[in-house]
């Protein structure tokens, strides 16, 4: 009966859930946790950008430190860094609201009833929306799109071909396809590595919460063990926004970085755009 | 029952980048030790590094989830 009761308890999708539908277009759980996301951020900055004081406040300050910090690490990157500091930030903050999101009571355990013949099951209203392959890889898109757009526009479009095809010419026929993998490659990581740490998150979870309940011997347990998996869950949150926001700063850097090898640039700007406005 | 089985064949993958991880963990450690004010300029490549050994065990991992819960 134990087994049978936490197999029950269990009950993780791969999928999104379907919620409703508006001609072709499913509206998912998960939809509604990205849109969650998105609102919860636009409101906190419509309500910071009503009155922004000199000396900021507690509300302030929180917004304003994740901002500067993350800034600060852009500006070391390239002497560009300014024309792409919004997208790695922007990534940044709805990675992190998305990821805590999934954390809060209610989000996967309030929800509809829905009956099929193989039993009753829950569908709830609001699911993480990075526990959703469809949503990060739509992030990897974006990064990807602008990465390589960043290469084509500083290469042309023969240099960016001629930079996959590698160095000596006649490697050419082997090296293009495997510049071309690795290219490719880079989008499935980014949107692997992301829904897989919070998916794991979500079946950690669950499954402490039906380990720990099916024990109903040693009742306190259920409440103290996955809110230490909870905490855990808070660092993975962040730190996986932050490796995603990072990782896209890196491959822009990347395609820039490629150009100074060139010569028509170096003979007029200054040498090293490293160090300088390293504290943005 | 076959594919339970397959998906705990597949977690044997995430072998490779627990060694990774130990390595890069352990090399960050004795960079910090050995300079503590480093600490700044290792922290993003240091997450960065560990990011990409993580996601090959992400890999396996998402395969034997894929294995465990799509019918």
């Amino acid at each position: 009966m134990p087994v049978a009761a936490s197999e029950s308890l269990i009950h993780v999708s791969i999928q999104a859930e379907t919620l409703f539908t508006i001609g072709p277009l499913h509206v998912t759980n998960s939809m509604a946790g990205a849109i969650l996301a998105s609102a919860i951020l636009l409101v906190a900055f419509w309500i910071y950008l009503r009155r922004p004081a000199m000396v900021p406040g507690r509300f302030q300050s929180a917004l304003e430190l994740p901002i500067e910090w993350l800034a600060g690490i852009v500006a070391g990157s390239t002497s560009r860094w300014r024309s792409y500091v919004a997208l790695v930030i922007g990534l940044f903050l709805m990675i992190l609201v998305a990821n805590w999101l999934g954390l809060l009571p209610g989000v996967g355990t309030i929800g509809l009833a829905r009956h099929t013949q193989a039993g009753t099951e829950l569908v709830p209203f609001v699911r993480p929306a990075s526990a959703d392959l469809n949503f990060t890889l739509g992030l990897a898109l974006i990064t990807f799109v602008v990465f390589v757009w960043w290469g084509v526009r500083l290469h042309g479009p023969l240099g960016y071909l001629k930079e996959l095809a590698g160095e000596p010419r006649y490697m050419a026929p082997l090296m293009f396809p495997i510049h071309l993998i690795s290219e490719l490659s880079r989008l499935v990581s980014l949107s692997m590595r992301l829904f897989g740490n919070v998916f794991a998150g979500e079946v950690l979870l669950a499954t402490m919460l039906a380990l720990t309940t099916a024990v109903v011997f040693v009742l306190p347990l259920a409440f103290f063990v996955p809110a230490v998996f909870l905490g855990l869950e808070l660092l993975f949150g962040f730190v996986q926004a932050l490796v995603f926001a990072l990782l896209t700063m890196a491959y822009i850097t990347l395609a820039i970085a490629e150009q100074r090898g060139g010569h028509q640039d170096d003979a007029h700007s200054p040498p090293a755009p490293e160090g300088a406005p390293a504290h943005g | 029952m076959n594919s339970n089985l397959a998906a705990g064949l597949a977690m044997i993958g995430a072998i490779g980048p627990g060694i990774g991880l130990g390595i890069g963990f352990s090399k960050a450690m004795e960079a910090l030790g050995r300079n503590p004010e480093a600490s700044g300029t290792i922290f993003v490549p240091y997450i960065l590094g560990l990011a990409l050994t993580e996601a090959i065990g992400i890999y396996c991992f998402v395969v034997s989830l894929i294995l465990i819960f799509t019918k």
